[in-house]
């Protein structure tokens, strides 16, 4: 039966915990850091980035480094918020076929869940790593 | 089984007892599923008196473990704390000797022949003895200047065109980076050529 681990999948920064003898604890990244920026950048070469590496590169590829995307989960392209935040992100957000706002980088169209899975993904590794299962 | 005395009463009684104990494996601790004491030709009250002591015995046992346990996570936790407290001991010996070399530095340039040459030497010998005291500590300089761009070792601060040099290659090391043990403790900050 595999472990429970708690994961807060937050807008600028993410973090998990596992129960360890009743009490929450937090667990730290490959890096040491115990919080994990909840970034997503495409490099060439169809590299994929997430967390820290991510946020260290944006400054070089900023149309591509894909952060806060938390805030468009479920909202449709036409809403005000969406519309203000894309006069404040670097990268693309447009349309989706269904009307939903999807972002766009390297070419692709992808939605919003989608970018957040790949820093749960990551999370979920971390989690992994710990626990060593 | 263990050598603790068996009229311990209370689970704090427990904690306070077991000190120094080895972690006993789980086989010898726990007895196999009872088997019901005596046969069934006894008179029931007889066989109730067994299997009540049975349980006694069980909750006895549980009791032990669960303060076992406790004591092994409250060692556990003075452990860490202790090395955390304690973690900078060998390091900073190492550093002493690196204080002593600028304190006679600040005092050869407050003197009244100091030239700047002698204070550049003296500087640039402390300088040396220190990164050394990090690299025997396990420390190692990032300093990536013409390297390509490695976002898991670096941080781009800015981008600039810069005409002959390669793209995404660093053409400026603001401030240089360290990974301790391996571990990237703080990326390089660079700028990095269009």
């Amino acid at each position: 039966m595999g472990r429970i681990i708690g994961i807060d999948l937050g807008t600028t920064n993410s973090c998990v915990a596992v129960m360890e003898g009743g009490k929450p604890k937090v667990i730290e990244n490959a890096e040491g850091d115990r919080t994990t920026p909840s970034i997503v950048a495409f490099g060439a070469d169809d590299e994929v980035l997430v967390a820290q590496p991510a946020k260290r590169q944006a400054v070089t590829n900023p149309s591509n480094t894909l952060y806060a995307v938390k805030r468009l989960i479920g909202r449709r392209f036409d809403e005000d918020a969406v519309q203000k935040d894309i006069k404040l992100v670097p990268y693309k957000i447009i349309k989706a076929d269904n009307g939903d706002a999807w972002v766009e980088a390297n070419g692709q169209k992808m939605a919003p869940p989608e970018i957040s899975a790949r820093v749960l993904q990551k999370m979920k590794k971390t989690a992994e790593d710990y626990l060593g299962e | 089984m263990s050598q603790r005395k068996d009229n311990i009463e209370t689970e704090q009684e427990h904690a306070l007892a077991t000190e120094a104990e080895e972690q006993a494996h789980l086989e010898d601790v726990v007895p196999e599923p009872a088997e019901p004491a005596g046969d069934d030709n006894e008179p029931l009250e007889v066989q109730l008196q067994k299997a009540q002591a049975t349980i006694k015995d069980y909750w006895d046992q549980v009791m032990r473990m669960r303060a076992e346990v406790e004591n092994n996570r409250k060692r556990a936790e003075r452990d860490v704390e202790n090395a955390h407290k304690y973690a900078l001991k060998n390091f900073a010996d190492s550093l002493l000797p690196v204080i002593d070399s600028m304190e006679m530095g600040q005092a050869a340039a407050n003197a009244e022949n100091a030239t700047l040459e002698s204070i550049r030497e003296g500087s640039e010998l402390t300088m040396t003895m220190f990164v050394q005291v990090l690299e025997r500590s396990g420390f190692e300089q990032i300093n990536p200047l013409g390297e390509k761009f490695d976002p898991e070792r670096h941080q781009a601060i800015s981008m600039v065109e810069v005409p002959d040099a390669e793209p995404n290659s660093v053409i400026e090391v603001m401030q240089k980076g360290f990974l301790l043990n391996d571990r990237l403790i703080r990326p390089a900050m660079v700028v990095v050529a269009k």
